[in-house]
């Protein structure tokens, strides 16, 4: 398996190159000039044009591709057109807030999710299984920047128990930390709970009706042993995959959350890059979010062999 | 160990250990001395010359100083400066710095800083460039003197220095001041009433302030950037909201201070609050702006822009900015900015016209009825998309073929700087508006110029409103300058180097424990308190 793993990590980077190669493309080709917002609504047109030569702008694509490539092997993401900062440096203060956002957001998950979804399936057709399938619907049917904004106004407008909005370094106190975190968690996670209950309820309802369920029951096994044990486990796969693939639609949504409760975390980050023209910063955090999503995929292809003696790679 | 007992133990454990995680509360005293405010846009960077950005400029007024600065009647007043000298024939200004002036690295601040401040600022700022085109020598008289020799006689000289349009001229370390006017400043040392504090600096998300130790007021009263800067915060926290529902529910919860700027449809909810004060936010406003490129027909024959003239109504355009709230705006045959000295609406009849019907005839017969008109619009922008919806509807009333292009801002940025035809990726229309404090004469506004190729976007070519924008620059005394920028109005109007769509302000809002907040172009945070 290490071997595997190897290879996988491996072969991420033609992946990466290829990534590389479309971001750097993609930009390049798409209308929008930093050296325009740079020199602001005052500057004037030479003004823009000095700029630009002074970012390199003018520079023909090859150069450009070739030079930045040259960077990324050296480890050096280059430098934001707008701050002068390093993007490695940017990245580094944005990763704080989107991490726990996105492990706070994976845990509360899988901690209402896997029961809501397993204890629907077991009592299937019942009010508890109805009800669990309306908030599912609920939550994907509500945008995450709705149950955001009624959220922050239950909660710390009219109740006054947590901050609207803001994010506080675990390194502060956890309470602080978690204070600050729990309405965007709560928002962002909504429609990630909506989709691993109803993958878990779907899978458990057939891995319930399979034989080896009967003959468990009929060995006197337990309701929650069954449950929990034989069927969740077989179960396991397609959830763990779901939560795979999501880790994609966390990273969209975290860009939503993030502006909503005005967490400084890569998702915001993306944003302002990409409005104004940022191209070292988008350059980055794109690839950063590719990579990223490369490791949870192998992690999931992993984590399969621990459910799944039968599968070895 | 039972598991009850082991889990009653990690549980008292883990809220002890978050307890004494947690960061010590900021007592009330010390909170009176933290004020955290939320700024117009996000503070990307924060070189005042490399960018004429206006959150930049109000950034870099906390942490750099000026020679000169103009108070709330836009006169400028010594503030670096002890005063200046200027010779009986106008062409040696001698200047002398205050004592005891230092930057935020203890180092004094010398007449060679000043120097090198001014011939970068000169590069990117137009009435700079007007000094500079006059400027025989620039030398130092000793550490704390400096002259400047002109060619010919430049009376806009202090007000240059002191003015709060971008670009300001910021005093800085003469080894920051040297880097290329078009490269961008790493350091961030000045010698104002606060420091920078480049190591809690998140760009998009907050930028921290800290009072300058080192910083000694001028005895004056404060007005603007003129008279004492005496400080009564320790730190001023920008926190960058972008979300204006967030923003407005942050200050209704006391989580921020002060917001610079909320968006109208928040307003009516800041003002029913008991906690909240609101207010008009910058006396000078902003003007609208129709521009259309010259280069190009339609637009390239006056009787079309005139036409597009005759037939806004600015109410249309300002309504659709600001909503029914009509503190927030007024109609203006001018390209001036109203309630400043200078300001006249004097040659503007044709713009309070309102008349499709002429304007439609005008069109037909310049022979540009159905003519297509490529109009390139930020929708991301509400004050442009507003704007553009209003035009949209105007010009096909006139008769011309609209293709509205709906885009970024980023994208406008681009596509304006194009001089090519449409159908290569051209423009006619876009649409911006100016602060009005770059409006109160035809000194700091490049888009006023008709200088062609060296134009503002648009390139707007006429001698005559060139002339008499030049006048206003030689204007000796203020009477002459009334009756420079009366004719500058006519000329420009006569001409139509763009449409003015109307004036227009903004809201500021602020906790009612926060005193001394001014109407200003810039938040003015001097003499603000907190209790």
């Amino acid at each position: 398996m290490l071997a595997y793993a190897a290879r996988r990590i491996l072969a991420t980077i033609p992946v990466m190159l290829v990534v590389a190669f479309f971001v750097f493309s993609l930009l390049y080709l798409a209308p929008g000039d930093p050296a325009a917002i740079i020199a602001g609504d005052q500057a004037t047109p030479a003004d823009v044009e000095r700029i630009r030569a002074s970012l390199g702008l003018d520079r023909p694509f090859l150069v450009r591709f070739f030079e930045w490539l040259w960077q990324i092997m050296h480890g050096d993401l280059g430098t934001s057109i707008f701050t002068n900062l390093p993007v490695s440096h940017m990245i580094a203060q944005r990763v704080e807030p989107t991490l726990s956002l996105m492990v706070l957001t994976i845990t509360f998950s899988i901690i209402f999710a896997i029961p809501l979804g397993v204890l629907a399936a077991w009592k299937h057709g019942s009010w508890i299984d109805r009800g669990v399938m309306v908030l599912a619907v609920f939550g994907f049917s509500v945008p995450v920047f709705v149950v955001g904004y009624l959220l922050a106004y239950i909660f710390a407008l009219q109740l006054d128990w947590l901050p609207v909005q803001g994010f506080v370094s675990i390194s502060q106190g956890l309470w602080p930390f978690l204070r600050n975190m729990i309405l965007p968690t709560v928002a962002l996670g909504l429609v990630y709970v909506a989709l691993l209950a109803r993958i878990t309820r779907a899978t458990m309802l057939e891995v319930l009706s399979q034989d080896y369920v009967r003959t468990a029951k009929a060995k006197g096994v337990g309701q929650r042993a069954v449950l929990f044990v034989h069927a969740l486990k077989n179960a396991a796969v397609p959830i763990v995959t779901v939560l795979g693939i999501g880790v994609a639609l966390l990273i969209g949504g975290a860009v939503i959350t993030e502006s909503v409760f005005a967490i400084p975390g890569l998702g915001r980050l993306t944003v302002d890059a990409i409005l104004r023209r940022d191209y070292p910063v988008i350059q980055g955090v794109v690839l950063l979010f590719s990579f990223v999503y490369v490791l949870v995929n192998l992690a999931v292809d992993l984590l399969y062999t621990l459910f799944d003696p039968r599968i070895r790679y | 160990m039972q598991r009850r007992g082991f889990l009653k133990t990690t549980a008292v454990g883990a809220l002890a250990a978050a307890g004494g995680l947690a960061a010590p509360r900021l007592s009330l005293a010390a909170d009176a001395k933290v004020l955290r405010f939320v700024p117009q846009a996000n503070l990307a960077n924060l070189d005042p010359i490399w960018t004429t950005l206006y959150v930049v400029r109000n950034a870099s007024v906390l942490f750099f100083d000026t020679l000169y600065g103009v108070d709330s009647n836009l006169v400028p007043k010594p503030q670096m400066c002890e005063g200046s000298e200027v010779s009986a024939d106008g062409l040696t200004w001698t200047f002398k710095l205050r004592t005891g002036l230092k930057f935020h690295d203890n180092e004094p601040v010398r007449s060679a800083d000043c120097i090198a401040s001014l011939e970068r600022w000169m590069v990117r700022d137009n009435m700079g460039q007007m000094i500079k085109v006059r400027l025989d020598t620039m030398e130092a008289v000793d550490d704390r003197s400096f002259r400047l020799r002109l060619k010919q006689p430049f009376p806009k000289l202090l007000y240059a220095l002191g003015k709060c349009g971008t670009p300001c001229a910021f005093i800085m370390p003469e080894r920051i001041a040297k880097t290329d006017p078009f490269k961008q400043i790493g350091d961030y040392i000045g010698s104002g009433p606060y420091t920078f504090r480049k190591d809690e600096w998140v760009p998009g998300a907050s930028a921290v302030f800290e009072k300058f130790p080192g910083y000694q007021p001028r005895d004056e009263k404060s007005d603007w950037l003129s008279g004492g800067k005496r400080v009564n915060f320790d730190r001023v926290e920008w926190k960058i909201i972008p979300d204006a529902a967030t923003a407005s529910a942050a200050l209704q919860s006391g989580e921020v201070d002060w917001w610079e700027s909320p968006i109208p449809d928040v307003v009516p909810l800041l003002k029913k609050n008991a906690n909240l004060l609101v207010d008009i936010a910058d006396p000078l406003g902003n003007i609208g702006d129709l521009r259309m490129n010259h280069l190009y027909p339609p637009f390239n024959d006056q009787r079309v822009r005139l036409a597009a003239l005759i037939a806004t109504n600015q109410s249309d355009y300002m309504q659709a900015i600001v909503g029914g709230d009509t503190n927030l705006y007024q109609e203006s045959a001018s390209f001036f900015t109203p309630g400043t000295p200078l300001y006249s609406d004097y040659g503007g009849d044709n713009l309070k016209r309102h008349d499709i019907e002429a304007a439609r005839k005008l069109v037909a017969d310049a022979g540009h009825k159905g003519s297509k008109v490529v109009m390139v619009i930020g929708t991301d922008v509400p004050i442009v998309k507003a704007q553009g919806d209003v035009t949209a509807d105007m010009l096909s009333k006139i008769g011309l073929n609209v293709d509205y292009v709906a885009t970024d801002w980023g994208t406008v940025g681009a596509r304006r700087a194009s001089r090519e035809p449409i159908d290569k990726g051209g423009w006619n229309v876009f649409h911006t508006w100016h602060a009005g404090v770059d409006c109160v004469n035809p000194g700091a506004q490049p888009a006023f110029y008709t200088t062609g190729d060296k134009a503002w976007f648009g390139w707007p070519k006429s001698d005559e409103v060139q002339g008499k924008i030049d006048s206003w620059f030689v204007a000796p005394d203020q009477n002459a300058e009334k009756t420079a920028v009366r004719e500058i109005n006519k000329a420009s109007m006569d001409f139509v180097t763009f449409v003015p769509t109307g004036f227009f302000k903004g809201y500021q809002s602020w906790r009612k424990n926060i005193a001394g907040v001014v109407k200003a172009p810039f938040p003015v945070i001097w003499d603000v308190t907190k209790s």
